[in-house]
């Protein structure tokens, strides 16, 4: 069946049902109520104080940054414990409702239910994501931080949402229980961020001891979503000077990008995996134009 | 319409379908009986393309299900034994998705809505939510889904299991309906009667194998070698009872009233002889009808686990 993305079943029938019920507006109410409520705290704590003793243009820039960067990391956190929420009960939650052979016996191909899940959740945290830009723009007022900074900030937090969102639905697919999915999927990610910075501080102090010199960023690195994100804060505020994530990777400006097309990468692997994965015949390309 | 040929499903070293073959013409109202765990759904299941057979081949239109098995997908309508259930869907919005996932315009999918919603009685549920229906009109409406894309070829797995009784007769007239449509039906139960007057053919299938494949009728002649022949006469029954003991191939006369019950071991051809007697005779003969009998002791003769392939 010819499928076009903004025409998918699958996405448009979850949009229908996400946005009818209250949740979705309890849950970014909930969400930038957490935001709104951390950024005012870290304002009254650390920054109100700084500006009573220092009100120069360069002390309120100071301030806007450092807000930024509080709120850079925040919703960086944010996404990555909602996402996993959002789409590690795509394929289990069907298979739980009973509803999934239903689907699979429509024309609808694998690829078009997987992407419809991936896209419906993706859609959901861009609403997440939107709705907290009110709350970025403040940071104007302080000066410091461009709208160019912020348009490449907020493409990573939609780049790292597909990664963190393909992880969530290859292990709907591998999982029959939802509760069983989202736990594997935050323990993934959790484990895969440990241990890539934990493998990367390994890998430099072996590159350092056989005599490297040059700035050097070791490979699992490239799958961590964390480093990306320090690469474009760092970018922003220093230039690219000092190492990512505190590891001595000397100076880097362009990390982010492969960063982001690793990341990227492996969300398509998952996705491709994902969508053999729910073939019932297991023929990825059995799916044919027949309307 | 469904040709099945040499059909084997294993898992692992359990073989849940073994060997078999089955062949439905187009109208055909075909049921699939057989105890628990036989391999009914197992079979349906590869025919709906929901599952790879190990060995075997099974068309739908003449089409491979392993080959092609989206373009089979156009070709049949599926209904699970269990309903699943969007949480804040309408019953309008149910099949419009269902619709949509076919690949109908919005325009065919609207008109196919409100026909289905007529046939299965639920267009005054038409902006109901799904998950406030009762079962029986969840079952109705899960059929009317399998029917969106008006396919060829109907697979309904035990369609009234859990239903009370009135919810399985209208089920059934809906079924009736649907087989007058021209519709090819494959129709699962483990209850024979429910299918008995229902369908066109059957096929007893257990351990994975069929051990019949026919009529109702020449099943229960089969293996008991006599037809149950119900006769309601307006008078005379003690005559109409004399009568029939000096007949031979008559065992059994039973009775109320102007109601006589009796089996017969002679063919079609001596049993409207039979009835020529009778009201040659003056016998007022108001019905004359071959009964179906004790068809659950039949089905329990047929599953008593042999080996041996009764067709």
């Amino acid at each position: 069946m010819r499928m076009r993305f903004y025409n998918n079943p699958v996405l448009s029938s979850e949009l229908k049902i996400r946005m009818r019920g209250w949740k979705t507006a309890l849950g970014i109410i909930s969400y930038l109520g957490v935001m709104v409520f951390i950024a005012f705290l870290y304002y009254i704590t650390f920054i109100q104080s700084s500006l009573d003793w220092n009100r120069s243009v360069n002390a309120n820039q100071q301030a806007g940054i450092s807000i930024y960067t509080m709120l850079a990391v925040l919703q960086f956190i944010l996404i990555l414990l909602v996402t996993p929420a959002q789409t590690a009960g795509s394929i289990s939650s069907e298979r739980e409702k009973q509803t999934l052979d239903l689907l699979l016996c429509t024309q609808l191909s694998s690829f078009g239910i997987i992407i419809g899940k991936l896209l419906s959740s993706m859609s959901h945290m861009l609403l997440l994501i939107v709705s907290s830009l009110p709350l970025f723009s403040i940071i104007f007022l302080f000066g410091g931080v461009t709208p160019g900074d912020m348009i490449m900030l907020f493409s990573f937090y939609i780049i790292t949402a597909i990664a963190v969102g393909s992880i969530g639905i290859f292990f709907s697919t591998i999982f029959k229980r939802t509760v069983t999915a989202t736990v594997v999927t935050y323990l993934t990610m959790f484990a895969l961020g440990l241990i890539s910075i934990i493998l990367s501080a390994y890998l430099m102090n072996i590159y350092y001891l056989h005599g490297g010199s040059a700035s050097y960023v070791p490979f699992p690195l490239y799958i961590n979503p964390a480093a990306g994100l320090a690469n474009i804060l760092q970018n922003q505020i220093s230039g690219g000077s000092g190492g990512i994530l505190g590891l001595g990777t000397g100076y880097q400006t362009s990390f982010w990008i492969y960063n982001s097309i690793t990341m990227l990468v492996i969300a398509g692997l998952l996705v491709l995996i994902s969508i053999i994965r729910i073939n019932p015949v297991n023929r990825l390309f059995s799916w044919k134009k027949n309307s | 319409m469904l040709v099945i040929e040499n059909l084997v499903k294993k898992y692992g070293s359990f073989t849940a379908v073994d060997k078999l073959s089955l062949r439905l013409d187009t109208g055909d109202i075909y049921g699939f009986v057989g105890p628990n765990g036989a391999g009914k759904t197992t079979t349906m299941r590869i025919v709906a393309t929901l599952m790879r057979a190990t060995s075997g081949t099974v068309k739908v239109a003449g089409i491979d299900v392993a080959e092609d098995p989206m373009a089979v997908r156009g070709k049949l309508g599926y209904m699970p034994d269990f309903f699943g259930v969007y949480d804040n869907l309408k019953v309008h919005e149910y099949l419009d998705f269902y619709g949509s996932c076919y690949g109908l315009s919005v325009n065919e999918r609207k008109k196919r809505t409100d026909e289905l919603l007529e046939l299965v009685e639920l267009s005054d549920k038409k902006d109901s939510y799904v998950d406030a229906l009762s079962r029986g009109m969840k079952q109705r409406l899960c059929l009317a889904r399998s029917l969106m894309h008006n396919p060829e070829l109907l697979i309904l797995d035990e369609p009234a299991s859990g239903m009370d009784p009135r919810a399985r007769i209208e089920m059934k007239g809906i079924l009736k309906a649907l087989g007058s449509m021209g519709k090819t039906i494959l129709i699962s139960s483990h209850i024979l009667p429910e299918l008995a007057e229902l369908c066109t053919s059957i096929g007893v299938i257990e351990k994975g194998r069929m051990v019949y494949s026919g009529r109702v009728d020449d099943l229960m002649s089969r293996l008991t070698g006599k037809t149950l022949i119900r006769i309601r006469v307006l008078s005379d029954a003690e005559k109409a009872v004399r009568l029939l003991r000096e007949q031979p191939r008559i065992e059994n006369i039973t009775g109320e009233a102007n109601m006589l019950e009796l089996e017969y071991t002679g063919n079609e051809e001596e049993m409207s002889g039979l009835l020529r007697l009778l009201v040659t005779e003056g016998i007022p003969v108001v019905s004359f009808t071959k009964a179906e009998g004790n068809i659950e002791k039949v089905f329990m003769e047929v599953t008593k686990g042999e080996d041996e392939v009764l067709q």
